[in-house]
């Protein structure tokens, strides 16, 4: 099985590509155009440096050859969503081409990277449709793999790889993201296109390699042909493209130049997948768990880097989670450090310490790092309470009455302190780090 | 003095402005030189502007269909710097169809030859040169492409000026071919242009293809003829064209004859280019965002669209047509990428040539003609009467049209042209002309 | 070129023409490729000049600045609401 990709991603800048009104589309309709991005007679393009910047940003990130001169082109097309009918768009002098990402031990070549500019955004209406022009040159980035990812599950693997370069670079996928997939189980390449959203992507391919399957079983042909994903019905349909290549027409955008980009500077690539393996292998941790901690988190991994010379890989992502659930990922390096100590002495952290760290405030523990103390406390308070200690087996009062008692006696976390009464109370006296 | 200094310093009558709108309202019935005459305009130095460049808030069709009733929110740069330096807009002017045509013809309403209604006016700016052959003080800010200024202003007897690709900046106008074209000036001396040069050229933030580099004035002694040009001129022409190169002889210039290989393909290069860039601009006109409008919006937006463009002129559609053809994948490369090449080797060429001297050549291979003779031509005809004009226009060469003798009655237009950027210089020889020779009017709208 | 592929050419570019027009413009069309043809002989690896003088690519920089105008912009079209109104699809 042979499946291609087509990602088109919006970049985030601030204003459009070719004018300089606000890119972001989420403004009251139309407000947000001009004569540019409306495609108004007498209109020209400007382009925008920081998309370019971007772009290249990206190329390199997938491993692409950048050229130094980069120019345009007009790609012509009639819908109602395109208004100059024609799309400015790359291809021969494109940001990158010959790419390579890698992941899992294994590679997808890119073919092209191009920048060009995003249509209107249409709203369907069964007489007219109506067009918001906020979107139009929002500007993206079009991803064209060469055909070489295996599976459904590889394709999620290269999404997911994907999508974490792209959010270190500062692009979000799912601000907006269109895809078009190629097929091929046979010889004939099917081509879906219309797919937006990336949970869409898995159940687009899911369809349509289960259809051909079908078609094979049943020794029918596969047709090379566009089809178009349907959303509610998670089923792809045939459509009639109404140009082809052949008929796209492409001629340099006479009202831009050929640019030279060797003075742009692009940012440099984070690949979160080998960070995480190569921290999984110098922890002996859990790279999965490190993986998902970090692919899209840039707090995690700064987090992760501040606190690496710790050596106990599983608290740190054990203060990852609790910071992950109390929203708090944005702590500063420092801050999470003393979040660690506290964490190795077995103090409960809760949203009123997280905020108390932040605040730079002392937190006192009285017990601090001696945790054998705790233990023989414990063990003493068993001692004396020996007529209540009978009844904790039958009675979850007693033993949190306890709890309680030993917890405020030493400002220790309750949830550490039942663990090791229970543990102490059965006899079990092993690995009291245990959280 | 350029006209515009003595309009600014003479006393003008009270209903100064009234009367010239009035007079130039009735003449206007029987040339067709304006599409919208500003009845408003109450100061300054009337200038006129071609109906494909925009105006803010003022009706601008480029004399297309399509287009009726577009009212730009915006005006081009530098409609925006003649207001900024206190010129008064007089109105718009006629013009064959998104500038696809050279007599004057693709327009709802033909324009007429001011020296003779019978004949044409030339186009496609035909408007700008009417107007400047009818007003006494005015200056039209007009457009060429391929030769959409030199050629009205020849027949029309007034000088046309179309600078160095990228000098004056794009914005707001129509495009017709975005490689090849020019805002320029017609005015009625060399002097009055290169006053307006001054005044819309230079670097805008709207047109990245627009630059702001010096121009030039640097004279030459010598004036190359073009052996190639010369070949398709007529010959009730020649004779005239030739005495006029004695003429300069005696002005102290040395005239040589030169040849220019690959100058016969200029016309096929222009027209390849011309028409695969105009078919890409007029794609936008689909009948719902500006201009005329489609009110079916139930109908499917295949139909929709075919619907909306029914309203193209037949010169329009054909270009459409062809320059779709010529830029399919599979012709692309003999077409378009051949054009573009002929286009560089012909600026390799033309470029020693052109520092060493300037090129003189008829601005048109033929008189004035008739506007019924004009009508009977076929399409490849038509555009083979472009065959002087085409080269500069190509190669995106400065140059000047202007009257340097009169047959019939009518006027003969002779071009200058030069180096790219070289600009000042090709108005100073037109100066020099102007003092021995002096061009004439059959109308003198709003004299003082 | 015949007949299906000017049909196509036209359903390309949304252009109709009447029955009486179809067979002219075909063969005014047929008429100027034949005259391009001239271009045949143009080196093919020669430079290539998209513009007639060198264009400095000059980018902007990423400022944002509203176009003050919308509204007589808007006036151009139909509008509903705060949408412009087009073709169905």
């Amino acid at each position: 099985m042979k499946i291609g990709l087509e990602v088109h991603v919006a970049l985030p800048t601030k204003s459009k590509l070719f004018c300089r009104c606000s890119a972001d589309a989420s403004e009251e309709p139309n407000t947000a155009i001009c004569p540019i991005c409306m495609g108004f007679p007498g209109s020209k393009p400007m382009l925008n440096r920081e998309a370019v910047r971007m772009a290249l940003s990206i190329a390199r990130a997938l491993g692409c050859k950048t050229p130094s001169n980069i120019s345009f082109l007009r790609k012509i097309y009639f819908y109602p969503d395109l208004p100059k009918s024609f799309q400015i768009t790359q291809l021969e002098e494109a940001v990158g081409r010959e790419g390579l990402v890698e992941y899992k031990e294994r590679g997808v070549r890119i073919r092209r990277v191009q920048i060009e500019e995003d249509p209107a955004k249409i709203v369907r209406g069964d007489e007219y449709t109506l067009l918001d022009f906020n979107r139009s040159g929002v500007p993206l980035v079009e991803i064209v793999t060469e055909p070489d990812i295996s599976g459904e599950d590889d394709l999620r693997d290269f999404m997911t790889e994907l999508r974490s370069i792209l959010y270190y670079l500062g692009v979000d996928i799912e601000r907006e993201l269109k895809v078009d997939l190629n097929i091929s189980l046979a010889e004939q390449r099917v081509e879906v296109k219309n797919i937006t959203g990336i949970k869409n992507i898995a159940d687009a391919a899911h369809y349509e390699i289960e259809r051909q399957e079908g078609l094979i079983r049943e020794h029918r042909a596969i047709a090379a042909e566009t089809r178009s994903y349907n959303e509610e019905k998670m089923s792809t349909v045939q459509s009639r493209e109404k140009e082809s290549n052949e008929e796209y027409g492409f001629i340099y955008e006479p009202d831009l130049a050929t640019y030279d980009v060797s003075d742009i500077v692009p940012e440099d690539p984070v690949y979160a997948t080998r960070i995480a393996d190569s921290y999984a292998k110098g922890f002996h941790a859990n790279a999965q768990q490190i993986r998902e901690a970090i692919l899209f988190n840039r707090d995690t991994l700064r987090l992760i880097d501040a606190s690496k010379d710790s050596n106990e890989m599983r608290i740190v992502m054990n203060g990852i989670a609790i910071l992950q659930r109390h929203k708090a990922l944005d702590i500063e390096e420092g801050e999470f450090l003393r979040l660690l100590e506290l964490l190795r002495n077995g103090t409960e952290i809760d949203a009123g310490i997280i905020r108390r760290l932040r605040l730079g405030e002392e937190i006192n523990i009285n017990m601090r790092a001696n945790l054998d103390e705790l233990d023989d406390e414990i063990r003493k308070t068993i001692e004396n309470e020996g007529a209540l200690i009978e009844e904790y087996k039958s009675n979850k009062k007693v033993f949190n009455f306890l709890v309680g008692k030993i917890a405020k006696k030493y400002k220790a976390s309750p949830r550490y302190v039942s663990e090791r009464l229970r543990l102490i109370l059965e006899g079990e006296e092993k690995g009291h780090r245990a959280l | 003095m350029s006209s515009i200094r003595e309009f600014s310093k003479r006393e003008k009558p009270e209903d100064y402005y009234l009367r010239l709108v009035e007079e130039l309202k009735k003449l206007n019935n029987s040339l067709n030189a304006f599409s919208v005459i500003n009845e408003g305009l109450s100061s300054g130095m009337p200038f006129s502007v071609k109906d494909n460049i925009c105006v803010e808030g003022i009706e601008t069709t480029a004399s297309s269909k399509v287009l009726k009733g577009y009212i730009p929110p915006f005006s081009a740069t530098a409609v925006e710097r003649m207001l900024a330096s206190g010129f008064g807009f007089l109105g718009k002017t006629n013009m064959d169809e998104f500038g696809f045509g050279t007599f004057g013809l693709n327009s709802e309403k033909e324009a007429r030859n001011p020296f003779d209604e019978k004949y044409v006016a030339g186009g496609s700016s035909s408007g700008a040169a009417i107007a400047t052959s009818i007003l006494r003080y005015h200056i039209a800010i007009a457009e060429s492409t391929g030769g959409s200024i030199a050629a009205p202003a020849a027949f029309c007897g007034v000088v046309g000026f179309t600078p160095t690709y990228g000098v004056v900046s794009r914005y707001g106008l129509i495009d017709y071919a975005n490689s090849l074209d020019k805002i320029g000036i017609v005015a009625r001396s060399a002097e009055d242009i290169e006053e307006t040069l001054e005044i819309i050229k230079g670097r805008d933030r709207y047109d990245t293809t627009c630059t702001g580099r010096a121009l030039g004035r640097e004279p030459r002694k010598r004036i190359f003829i073009i052996k190639e040009l010369m070949e398709g001129v007529d010959e009730s022409i020649k004779s005239h064209f030739t005495g006029f190169a004695e003429r300069l002889k005696g002005m102290g210039y040395a005239v040589e004859e030169r040849s220019v290989s690959g100058m016969e393909k200029a016309i096929a290069a222009y027209y390849v280019i011309a028409m695969a860039e105009a078919s890409t601009n007029l794609a936008k006109y689909t009948g719902y965002k500006y201009g005329l409008k489609n009110e079916k919006y139930s109908e499917h937006y295949n139909e929709f669209f075919t619907n909306a463009r029914e309203h193209f002129g037949i010169e329009a559609k054909r270009r459409i047509i062809l320059g779709t053809f010529i830029r399919s994948a599979s012709v692309r490369d003999r077409y378009y990428y051949k054009a573009l090449r002929l286009r560089a080797e012909l600026l390799a060429r033309m470029e020693p040539l052109l520092e060493e001297g300037f090129v003189l050549a008829p601005v048109m291979p033929i008189k004035v003609p008739k506007i019924d003779e004009a009508k009977g031509l076929s399409p490849l005809e038509m555009y083979k009467a472009d065959m002087l004009t085409i080269p500069p226009n190509l190669a995106g060469l400065p140059h000047v049209s202007f009257p340097y003798a009169y047959i019939g009655g009518m006027p003969l237009g002779a071009q200058l042209m030069t180096s790219h950027f070289n600009d000042y210089s090709i108005l100073g020889v037109v100066k020099e002309w102007e003092r021995v020779f002096t061009y004439r009017f059959r109308y003198n709208i709003g004299s003082l | 070129m015949d007949e299906n592929e000017f049909e196509r050419l036209l359903a390309i570019c949304r252009i109709r023409l009447s029955e009486k027009e179809k067979p002219l413009i075909k063969n005014d069309i047929e008429e100027v490729l034949e005259y391009f043809n001239m271009l045949d002989s143009v080196d093919a690896k020669g430079r290539v000049a998209y513009q007639p003088v060198e264009v400095e690519g000059v980018m902007r920089d990423d400022n944002v600045e509203a176009f003050g105008n919308v509204a007589g912009m808007l006036k151009n079209a139909k509008t509903f609401r705060f949408y412009v109104v087009g073709p169905k699809i």
